[in-house]
């Protein structure tokens, strides 16, 4: 068993979460289509992002009943590699800026 | 027993096609090969040096790159930025010749394990089955662009005056989608 240095216990590493800092303000937005089919949908998100199903599912019913939904968060670096991703596989995706 | 596309051994895909689908396939893969079309040349009085370092960017001002003018092909790449067009160029300029390669390499890899003029029991690695998945889903955007398919209740075609010969894909449109929904049940997982 290890003791944490008592640094790490200090209220303000919650600053760090990497969710909340200001380099990763960037959102990948799946858009809904006529085409693409809901269980291929739900399948890139398994696939890709290695969402469990019910996250992917859910996901792909916000696309398809909303008009889109915002699949994943990040880095611009890594929105526009996940966004390319989606392009590869026919989903109509778009980088947002929050 | 009759089955299109049924899971295998060794996360293989086992596919059974008629003669006249397999033609119909082989026809429409090589079509989708035609219209994504070869490797785009490097721009004309670009720097070879300076492409292969890399370099380019540093070489030359960049070039405006425009969505296709192909809506189809404009749907198989969307811009990235709908509201920048600068950024949605720049995004363009370093991914589209990748994103092409992979869809006419999919395309590619899809028709020749096909046996195109016979049809029957072939068996797809996994590789080739998610060549199938990409290349019969590309075909569905392609033709649901000609169709001109915007909303979610249109029907297939319905838009398309009488004589149109496009009328002529909209079972095929259909029987792509039954092929691609058969075969992500086959997959493995």
């Amino acid at each position: 068993m290890s003791t944490a240095p008592i640094e790490l216990e200090q209220p303000d590493a919650a600053e760090a979460d990497p969710l909340q800092s200001a380099d990763r303000p960037w959102t990948t937005i799946v858009w809904n289509d006529p085409v693409n089919l809901m269980s291929y949908v739900s399948y890139v998100f398994q696939t890709y992002f290695g969402y469990p199903r019910t996250k992917a599912e859910k996901l792909m019913m916000d696309v398809h009943q909303r008009g889109k939904a915002a699949v994943s968060t990040g880095t611009r670096e890594e929105m526009e590699r996940d966004v390319a991703a989606m392009h590869g596989y026919g989903l109509w995706a778009t980088l947002q800026h929050d | 027993m009759s089955f299109t596309f049924r899971a295998g051994p060794h996360r293989t895909v086992q596919a059974n096609l008629e003669a006249v689908e397999a033609q119909l396939l082989a026809y429409l893969f090589g079509q989708l090969l035609d219209l994504i079309g070869p490797d785009e040349p490097p721009a004309a009085g670009a720097d070879p040096l300076a492409i292969e370092l890399g370099l380019a960017d540093l070489a030359a001002e960049p070039e405006h790159v425009a969505p296709p003018d192909d809506p189809a092909l404009a749907r198989l790449f969307p811009d990235a930025y709908p509201d920048d067009e600068a950024a949605a160029s720049e995004f363009r300029r370093f991914t589209e010749g990748e994103l092409r390669a992979g869809k006419r390499g999919r395309a590619q890899c899809a028709l020749e394990s096909l046996p195109e003029d016979k049809g029957g029991r072939f068996d797809l690695d996994e590789e080739q089955a998610q060549c199938w998945l990409g290349a019969l889903n590309d075909l569905r955007l392609v033709l649901g662009s000609r169709f001109g398919l915007t909303d979610d209740g249109q029907e297939p075609g319905a838009d398309l005056p009488g004589d149109d010969p496009l009328r002529a894909y909209v079972p095929a449109y259909h029987y792509l989608g039954y092929l691609q929904e058969t075969l992500l049940e086959a997959l493995p997982r």
